[in-house]
């Protein structure tokens, strides 16, 4: 169980997400070690900044700028952490994500040797470059940029103590690309201007959050944010928190066991897995399938927009507002009403009506739309958390082993954060730098991650779906005409047929990324003071 | 009385750690636990002969750790928790526990202070007489215990553990020579090994290996045994 001493010790952005606090912008920073001494220096001069999952009141009480960090498999080597140690880590973290191509569909247009030359710039056999992760999320890009000064100094600071040792100990990596260049010293990301909740293809992001046990949030969140257990979906009896071992080791998981970590076992508690990958986002392709497309589509391109997600593009689910019409009426309500919070003239019962409103955002399971009709089942976001789905509405699915509704979905769950990265010009296109950094924690990289993105982002048949992959996510291949190679069938409803997409392009391309692990705050000072000991 | 073997005592402490975090944290410690704070304390101690616990009197072997809780063996174990974090505190030592601890606080109380100031009821310790007391309420029966050395007081055995290795040396030394020439030798190695005088040439208190360093008062500094 996660108590709240376990809160402090574990990385903020992991049980806290800091997107509902309003970071809008975020640089991530990355480092090669060379030296053992000079990595544990900076290492430990470094852990006092970090923010910790410590919850945060409201948003008036948080800092201006957060800061965290996080160690490839080779980082981790670098710093002299003991063999013993490294050899309890599962062999998807020591191979890293580039080794893991074949699995999680990086191949074709997201082969890393289209990558930023930051995450390629490996020989060919030779270990991850990349060894620290520095990730600073700031209120203004001012306190951002003040953040950025600090750690540059106390990595000098670091290099300077020890003079006998070659320059650099550690290097901060350059070649990110940006807006025409590929040489940047970090990655930056931020909101969108003007739409701060939305990603380039126009969707609200970031709208549910995986919940767990002891996370310190909103104990509502549980709603729609948990896991089902087949009880009313729009009540706090519809859902249960997710084991918190699914998402930080040292705690028990879905299984009633600890997750596989390394020992001694106050290096991996509290820590966790990131899975950093930098996602470019082809707008023009997006927007000339769509207008195409949503040209012949019954419902207009708009109702295309949502069946691809399974949203609207203004974040009101489809398995609750299936017409364009309800979902409008849906967020509009809910902007009246928090315009009226924001000018402290919501009565009472406005104030309630609204807490309700929110909740429609997430309280729903499927359970009433088990034939698709109103959410595809091939749509985005019911691939990446089906909830009751898989279920298929057949009572006893999973026999008496499994006796809820979504035994096939709580251990492929994980925590997602992220923020989208570059600006789409007026007339968009799909070359440029534009897309999203998306950050994925979780405890088992396997059974998780890779699980997700290879049976269920790029192929279809746990959702009846044969090989048909997300419509967004999916790296759908080109045939001999050089047309996308995507499908994607929508389902029907009674008095409707369905409708079938095809010669989808791929709409996301990887363009950089790898595996890390996150520690503890008691880990971070560990590896500072090089006194890990797994005997 | 299980927490005696002999002459040798073992000493089993729980110390309640206080709950949640201090209002003002060290700085670089912010949302820190108490329990995390000795933590670190403790990772930051030397070891070996620079260990503080080598300046307390007749200590055999001593061990100091956060116990965060109880793990888990997953089911059909019940999950099962502690009522708090403790530091432990375990020693093996020579003679009476009163005696032991009087000594401990004379020699190391600052760091002592460091430590134990994380934990509940620790406020009211000033000298070494409320120190003992402290330890007491603390204190649980140490069972089934098993001293793995003599129960001589520590000089005694750093004493006997200096001389065996000097001697196993000696014999590899001086092997085949004649009785005039071995018995110089060995009045050469009494003279410089002093096997009567506990306090110097010995070993060093906190050595824990035989690459370790030899004391002696003589020569006024440290060398490597090994090196010789």
């Amino acid at each position: 169980m996660i108590t709240q001493s376990d809160l402090g010790d574990i990385q903020g952005n992991i049980a806290k997400a800091y997107g509902r606090f309003g970071f809008p912008v975020a640089r991530h920073i990355l480092y090669q070690v060379n030296s053992p001494e000079v990595g544990r220096q900076f290492v430990a001069a470094i852990t006092p900044l970090v923010t910790t999952s410590i919850p945060w009141p409201d948003n008036s009480q948080t800092p201006p700028v957060a800061t965290n960090v996080a160690f490839t498999y080779e980082g981790l080597r670098h710093l002299d952490v003991p063999e013993d140690t490294l050899h309890g880590f599962p062999d998807e973290f020591a191979m890293g994500m580039k080794a893991r191509r074949d699995i999680v569909g990086d191949t074709g247009p997201n082969h890393f040797s289209r990558w930023d030359p930051v995450w390629n710039a490996e020989g060919d056999r030779e270990a991850q470059r990349v060894h620290i992760l520095v990730s600073i999320n700031g209120k203004t890009e001012e306190v951002l940029e003040k953040q950025y000064q600090k750690i540059q100094q106390i990595l000098s600071q670091a290099i300077a103590k020890f003079p006998e040792i070659p320059a650099p100990g550690v290097k901060q990596l350059d070649g990110h690309r940006g807006a025409g260049r590929d040489d940047l010293p970090y990655q930056p990301a931020g909101a969108l201007v003007g739409r701060w909740n939305k990603e380039h293809f126009g969707y609200n992001d970031g709208i549910s959050d995986t919940y767990f046990e002891g996370c310190g949030e909103d104990p509502k969140l549980v709603i729609g944010g948990g896991k089902p257990t087949g009880k009313d979906p729009r009540t706090l009896e519809g859902w249960e928190p997710l084991k918190a071992g699914e998402f930080i080791f040292g705690h028990a998981d879905e299984s009633c066991a600890y997750p596989e970590a390394p020992g001694p076992p106050l290096f991996s508690r509290n820590g966790t897995f990131l899975v950093y990958r930098k996602l470019h986002q082809n707008v023009a392709s997006f927007n000339s399938y769509l207008e195409s497309e949503g040209a012949r589509f019954p419902g207009g391109k708009e109702a295309l927009a949502a069946k691809f997600a399974g949203r609207w593009r203004n974040g009101a689910p489809l398995a609750l507002f299936p017409t364009e019409e309800s979902a409008n009426r849906f967020v509009n309500e809910i902007a009246a009403l928090k315009q009226k919070l924001q000018n402290n003239s919501a009565t009472s019962s406005e104030k309630s009506r609204l807490e309700e409103l929110n909740l429609q955002l997430v309280a729903f399971d499927y359970v009433d739309d088990l034939d698709g009709a109103k959410c595809p089942f091939g749509a985005h976001t019911r691939r990446g958390n089906p909830r009751s789905a898989l279920m298929f509405g057949q009572k006893g699915a999973f026999g008496p082993a499994f006796d809820t509704p979504a035994a096939l979905t709580n251990r492929r769950r994980m925590l997602r954060r992220g923020l989208p990265y570059g600006l789409v010009e007026e007339h968009p296109s799909d070359e440029g730098d534009h897309g999203v950094i998306i950050l994925l924690l979780n405890a088992d990289l396997s059974r998780q991650f890779e699980f997700v993105q290879q049976q269920w982002f790029n192929f279809g048949n746990d959702f009846r779906l044969a090989n048909d992959q997300d419509p967004i996510l999916g790296n759908h291949g080109i045939n001999k005409e050089c047309r996308g190679k995507g499908r994607m069938v929508i389902e029907g409803d009674k008095d409707k047929p369905p409708y079938f997409c095809s010669n989808m392009p791929t709409l996301v391309e990887t363009r950089g990324g790898d595996y890390f692990f996150v520690p503890s705050m008691t880990c971070l000072r560990m590896i500072g003071l090089g006194i890990i000991d797994p005997t | 009385m299980a927490n005696k073997s002999g002459n040798a005592y073992a000493l089993t402490l729980l110390c309640p750690i206080l709950q949640g975090c201090p209002k003002l944290c060290p700085e670089g410690m912010d949302d820190q636990t108490y329990s995390a704070l000795i933590r670190y304390e403790l990772q930051k101690l030397r070891v070996g002969e620079e260990s503080p616990m080598a300046r307390v009197p007749n200590t055999y072997l001593s061990r100091l750790f956060v116990l965060d809780d109880v793990p888990y063996q997953g089911k059909p174990a019940h999950l099962e928790h502690l009522k708090s974090n403790y530091l432990v505190f375990s020693s093996n030592f020579y003679g009476e526990l009163e005696d032991y601890l009087t000594g401990m606080w004379n020699a190391i109380n600052q760091e002592i202070k460091a430590i134990l100031q994380y934990c509940a009821g620790f406020s009211s310790v000033n000298n070494a007489e409320t120190f003992i007391r402290y330890v007491k309420a603390c204190q649980v029966t140490t069972t089934f215990f098993f001293n793995g050395s003599t129960d001589e007081p520590l000089a005694e055995q750093l004493k006997s553990l200096y001389l065996k290795q000097e001697l196993s040396k000696f014999v590899f030394d001086n092997q085949g020579k004649g009785p005039v020439e071995l018995q110089a030798a060995f009045q050469e190695f009494v003279r410089r090994t002093q096997p009567t005088d506990l306090s110097s040439p010995t070993w060093k208190a906190g050595s824990y290996h035989l690459e370790s360093v030899v004391y002696d008062r003589r020569v006024e500094k440290t060398m490597e045994a090994t090196s010789k």
